[in-house]
């Protein structure tokens, strides 16, 4: 009699941890809320890349937390197929590969299964790492990573067919949001990509969101954050730690623009209905990128655009690759600002991955 | 008296050896070659004897005598053949002369499986009695050799006495291995180079490029989080666990749902195109409330026409009625 009560009693809860635990995978390809798809990546290098370009790729991967899979462990004879054929199943939609040869690193952004392949030339990089090294006070909540980032996009100008792939591609590579179901406290990175018209370069950052409260001093926003006690031992009266003013360190000039009021409270101190400051921070990493080449299908296929050959050209992919890789050669060493160089040497790359 | 001990572990040996023999190998040892057996005879002795002497350490409380009776007792139940044999043996752990007499009786009287092994036995005590003896002068000249060489004094020399001969080549190949360094400590740095290419590490202080692209970024949160705010601020206080409230909320969805088929699609434009604040941005264009909107009752041509038309003004009713719905909150 007793037995059975019990089995009656963990029933239920068994069913209920499985709906918990492990359908959430499952049932994570798609919003819970919007019922979108949730867009998933893999972050992979192909060939060999050096020691800081690795690092690089594992700052992508965090940035793309939470929906990617950060300890990928790939090998040297896995090729792409091998990557598209887990691809399926884990409903991975995206892929970022990472590449090297002699003259630069390669970003490679492209959507599963089918294409295409946006191929960026990173021109400079910081990692993560260096940029929290050149911060007097990194920071680094520990939630910080558990919600995908936000994305912006600024001075893409639509009509340029490369530039509308660019700004599709990187929309549908984080998930988008519901402005009517967003929870404000799960907003807390934002990846930037600016494009430079006159550069034709692509700023990549990635910051952190901080939200205070405005009109309070420093102090009492400290106080009521840290929950510790604070140091009275140079005041008069209990009411100065409230009245006298801290430093005017904060630049209060342009706050207005980046002011916010918000619709539900966020941690202790940012109450709702009240105006809160958005800092931003910069966790890393930053990439300046270029675009070089479009492609239709995944790493392969019709280029669509290519910065240094004809577009229209359909020549073999191979020769195609080629012919980019020598223009690049030349276009380092004339200088990185300009593309015009059509260069005709037959020069075998080295470094050169293989696409397929 | 050790050498009385020493004989009488050979004798012991001798008899392990062969009962061994007969037990196991009856035609290994004729095919094995002398030298062969010899030598893992010689192996033999000595593991036996170490083994002996750590047994006589263990149990040192016994006296030889008892050690030496269980050992003989063993090879009389097992063995037919060497039941006189151990008689022999018995004066033979008194006197060492008497072995190679018992050697040789043995010899005589074993059959011819044994006879191998026997040989191998003889030959075995008469190799080693005399090579100790070798050995201890051995060791002595080796002393002498070694403290010659050792006292032998020699010119102080970073290459050593040994290469003296070979300096100038020593010296050569020094040389270029320093050179052949040198090259490969380049090349890594080349590659060092090479790897470490487009790395940047940032500037401690905020560079202006960098205070603008942060300004942009702020922007776009900006955007969101007020769209977000005016989206959500009109369904505040409803609690979607709440089954009325749920309803409230389907409700809402829904015509804002209508509203949207209703309007025309959203186009980026140039700076901050952001699809994700995108319907926020649509309900930034015009007030929510159709009577506060500029051009109510105007320029709608829909009123108008509104008799030519019905299909589109019922869905702009639903639309209406969802804004003033959601207005009704603020």
């Amino acid at each position: 009699m007793r037995k059975k009560k019990h089995g009656e009693f963990r029933r239920p809860f068994v069913v209920k941890t499985n709906t918990n635990t492990k359908q959430q995978p499952h049932l994570a390809s798609v919003d819970p809320i919007t019922g979108k798809k949730i867009p998933k990546s893999f972050v992979f290098s192909r060939g060999k890349i050096p020691g800081p370009l690795k690092q690089l790729q594992m700052d992508l991967r965090k940035l793309m937390l939470p929906y990617t899979a950060l300890s990928l462990k790939e090998k040297r004879r896995n090729n792409l197929k091998d990557f598209l054929n887990v691809a399926g199943p884990m409903g991975v939609t995206h892929f970022l590969i990472l590449s090297k040869t002699a003259t630069a690193a390669y970003l490679r952004v492209a959507t599963t299964p089918q294409g295409p392949t946006l191929t960026f030339k990173i021109n400079e990089y910081s990692l993560a790492a260096d940029v929290a090294k050149s911060q007097l006070h990194p920071r680094c909540p520990k939630d910080l990573f558990t919600k995908s980032a936000l994305i912006v996009l600024s001075g893409f100008v639509s009509g340029d067919l490369p530039l509308k792939l660019t700004t599709n591609m990187f929309q549908n590579i984080f998930p988008t949001i519901d402005v009517k179901t967003v929870k404000l406290s799960s907003c807390q990175r934002i990846v930037l990509l600016n494009y430079n018209k006159d550069t034709k370069q692509i700023d990549f950052r990635h910051y952190s969101i901080r939200l205070q409260p405005i009109g309070v001093s420093r102090r009492i926003r400290k106080f009521v954050q840290n929950h510790q006690v604070p140091d009275l031992r140079n005041l008069q009266d209990v009411s100065d730690f409230v009245t006298k003013a801290g430093y005017g360190s904060e630049s209060e000039a342009d706050e207005e623009a980046a002011t916010v009021t918000l619709s539900s409270d966020i941690g202790r101190v940012n109450r709702a209905s009240m105006k809160s400051a958005v800092k931003l921070q910069e966790i890393g990493p930053r990439m300046t990128l270029q675009l070089v080449k479009v492609e239709k299908g995944l790493c392969s296929g019709e280029v669509l655009f290519s910065e240094y050959g004809k577009p229209g050209d359909k020549g073999k992919h191979d020769d195609e690759d080629n012919e980019m890789q020598d223009n690049e050669d030349e276009d380092d060493s004339e200088g990185s600002e300009d593309q015009d160089g059509n260069g005709s040497e037959v020069d075998e790359d080295e470094g050169h991955e293989e696409l397929d | 008296m050790a050498e009385v001990m020493q004989l009488r572990e050979s004798g012991g040996l001798l008899r392990k050896r062969k009962l061994g023999k007969k037990q196991g190998h009856k035609k290994k040892p004729k095919l094995m070659p002398p030298p062969h057996g010899q030598k893992k005879v010689k192996v033999d002795k000595k593991m036996k004897k170490l083994f002996r002497k750590r047994a006589r350490e263990y149990n040192s409380d016994d006296d030889d005598e008892d050690e030496e009776e269980n050992e003989a007792s063993v090879p009389t139940t097992t063995n037919k053949h060497n039941g006189d044999e151990i008689d022999s043996e018995e004066p033979s752990e008194d006197e060492g002369k008497t072995e190679g007499g018992r050697k040789g009786w043995n010899k005589n009287a074993t059959d011819e499986d044994n006879e191998f092994s026997e040989d191998e036995g003889g030959e075995d005590d008469g190799v080693v009695q005399p090579g100790i003896m070798k050995f201890t002068e051995g060791v002595r000249a080796f002393k002498m050799a070694f403290r010659n060489i050792i006292n032998k004094s020699v010119s102080e020399d970073l290459l050593g006495p040994i290469l003296s001969g070979h300096k100038k080549l020593i010296a050569d190949k020094l040389a270029e291995e320093e050179a052949e360094r040198e090259t490969k400590g380049e090349a890594k740095k080349e590659k060092q180079k090479l790897a470490e290419k487009g790395h940047v590490t940032p500037a401690n202080y905020l560079v202006p490029h960098e205070k603008f692209l942060i300004s942009v970024a702020t922007k776009g949160v900006v955007k969101l989080f007020n769209a977000v705010n005016k989206a959500q601020s009109a369904q505040k206080g409803l609690d979607p666990s709440r089954t009325k409230d749920a309803k409230e909320i389907k409700k809402r969805t829904k015509a804002a749902f209508f509203s949207e088929l209703g309007k025309p699609s959203f186009t980026a434009t140039g700076t901050s195109a952001k699809a994700n604040a995108r319907t926020g941005k649509v309900e930034d264009e015009q007030p929510a409330w159709a009577p506060l909107q500029d051009n109510y009752m105007l320029t709608s041509a829909k009123l108008k026409n509104w008799d030519k038309m019905p299909d589109k003004s019922v869905s702009d009713e639903v639309e209406r009625a969802s804004e003033d719905s959601s207005s009704d909150e603020d």
